[in-house]
């Protein structure tokens, strides 16, 4: 009788194994619940129910220390790109927006460690293609985005058409600054 | 508000209306391996930098990245031409019929934000619009084709890359709204016809071998945990830390066994005293579908995945694999309730479903 590695609480009865060039290079114990939460399970879709994810993130939700008192989580701060706050990552187990994959990088390792057995991309990336767009920050994006609401809203429409232009042109990347590409 | 758009020349209503009852390429029942793989199909998740993922946009921002999207979808020079479909105008029934198509899923049929499909004329490319990512990009190959979809996808996603800025980093690879997809943000699925591995009992066996090495098994029709008319879609799960090729090799490992394990299966069944007891249940099948006034979809299934194993393995003849495909789809609720013109009551449904087969399949008295 084993525990789940997943959750630690249930009596695993699912063992996942890891394939390489045929032959078997690593295995998982995971429970029934686990194993639907990780997608490895037959009939659903992966889906991460909000207690089986406090699970998976336990090193980092509030705890009781052995007093009682709640300990607080190293994540406190909303993400600057799209305000999620770490509760609503933490319950969802989804992101808000690319700046969230920053903001709550130590929430978000361990759960992909879970997922996926890694942590690093190792696939194909816009860098790699022989005609490479320009790299964009997305904070320069949500920021540029965030001053031409502000902008609009304070009806400063000349400073709010200089920031759409910018804008415009942030979105296309450097690369395709002036002439449109066709 | 923007209306439904077409390239030139095609039909500029757009939509399904024009093919409602023509599978899609996909469905053509041609390819290698297709007495089992029915189809081979690659997804990938993508997002626009400086957006917030599609669940978190408020209806401001949702208007201007379809807005932004379809536009840039719209410039020529795509290696496929697709006509853009605005979903805000389109009814449930449409709606559903495009799920029933493998167009868009049922999450983005059911949205409530602003959101789009982009389709070519032969239904083999799909890219969904403000889904739970901005993009999820869908290529779809008859038979089981990985290389040839995988080919047509990279060349899509170059092309999009250049136009639309897309958000990644070096680290996690293509960011995506759930963490399920980060990474490749690629899915490659392959849907298989198992008759033989299911009337034997040993389907469980074999999908234990997929999810053994983290690939998930789900039904291709019916929802929840029953695949129907013994069709399963093979899939990898993770996206993170295999690039690629890798994850083709894990999913064509273990679809190159079920291939296998099937047609050992078939064989089997076609051997001795398994043979009658075979024979009687397609033929039952096809007397089902040339008789019956009354057909359930799962029991429409079922019939119709007898008779696909009938002419695989040519017991029975003067049906092909195409009709059998057309078939399935038009017995779907949607498709069913177009080709007759009007919204069904359940019952009227399985009445009118056993009348567009007999019709379907030449069996008309
Ligand atoms: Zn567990
Ligand atoms: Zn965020």
């Amino acid at each position: 009788m084993q525990y789940c590695t997943a959750c630690q609480k249930a009596i695993a009865t699912i063992v996942v194994m890891d394939l390489s060039e045929g032959s078997v290079t690593g295995s998982q114990h995971v429970c029934a619940e686990c194993a639907e939460l990780l997608g490895v399970a037959p009939a659903k879709p992966p889906k991460l129910p909000s207690a089986m994810l406090e699970d998976l993130l336990g090193g980092f939700k509030p705890q009781k220390d052995s007093k009682g008192h709640s300990r607080e989580t190293p994540q406190t701060e909303c993400c600057p790109g799209c305000g999620m706050a770490p509760a609503v990552f933490r319950a969802k187990g989804r992101l808000g927006c690319p700046r969230c994959y920053t903001t709550f990088r130590t929430d978000l390792m361990p759960l992909l460690q879970r997922i996926h057995e890694s942590q690093m991309h190792t696939g194909r990336l816009p860098s790699t293609m022989s005609q490479a767009p320009a790299p964009i920050d997305p904070q320069d994006l949500s920021d540029l985005r965030q001053k031409l609401e502000d902008a609009v809203r304070g009806e400063r429409y000349e400073e709010a058409a200089e920031l759409r232009d910018q804008l415009r042109r942030a979105e296309l990347g450097e690369a395709a600054e002036g002439e449109e590409s066709n | 508000m923007q209306k439904s758009r077409s390239d030139d020349g095609e039909d500029p209503r757009g939509g399904p209306s024009h093919r409602d009852f023509q599978p899609g390429a996909w469905l053509a029942g041609t390819g290698p391996e297709s007495d089992i793989a029915i189809c081979t199909r690659v997804r990938l998740a993508r997002n626009l930098a400086g957006f917030p993922f599609a669940p978190s946009l408020d209806d401001t921002e949702s208007e201007r990245l379809y807005a932004f999207i379809t536009d840039r979808l719209a410039q020529p020079g795509l290696p496929v031409r697709l006509n853009v479909l605005d979903l805000e105008p389109v009814d449930e029934l449409e709606r559903s019929m495009l799920v029933e198509r493998h167009l868009i899923s049922r999450e983005l049929a059911s949205s409530t934000r602003h959101t789009g499909v982009a389709y070519d004329s032969r239904e083999s490319v799909a890219i969904m619009i403000n889904e739970e990512d901005h993009l999820r990009i869908q290529v779809f190959s008859s038979g089981l084709q990985p290389d040839e979809a995988w080919a047509r996808m990279e060349s899509l996603d170059d092309t999009l890359m250049q136009r639309l800025p897309m958000a990644w980093s070096e680290e996690f690879g293509f960011l995506t709204s759930c963490p399920t997809n980060t990474g490749t943000g690629l899915r490659l699925s392959v849907m298989l016809h198992l008759p033989g591995l299911v009337w034997s009992e040993e389907i469980d066996k074999a999908t234990n071998v997929a999810q053994k090495i983290s690939l998930a098994v789900r039904g291709l029709y019916g929802e929840g945990s029953r695949a129907l008319g013994d069709f399963y879609q093979v899939s990898n799960q993770i996206t993170l830390g295999r690039d690629e090729s890798e994850i083709q090799g894990d999913v064509m490992l273990a679809v190159g066994r079920i291939l296998q394990w099937e047609r050992e299966v078939r064989e089997a069944l076609l051997r001795g005293a398994a043979r009658v007891k075979t024979l009687d249940r397609v033929h039952r099948a096809l007397g089902t579908l040339e008789r019956a006034q009354i057909l359930t979809s799962e029991e429409a299934l079922g019939c119709l995945s007898a008779l696909r194993f009938g002419i695989h393995t040519q017991l029975v003849e003067g049906f092909t694999a195409g009709a059998v495909n057309q078939a399935l789809l038009l017995s779907q609720p949607a498709h069913l309730q177009r080709y007759t013109r009007q919204t069904l009551t359940p019952e009227e449904r399985d009445q009118r479903r056993a009348q567009m087969l007999r019709e379907l399949l030449g069996c008309t008295p």
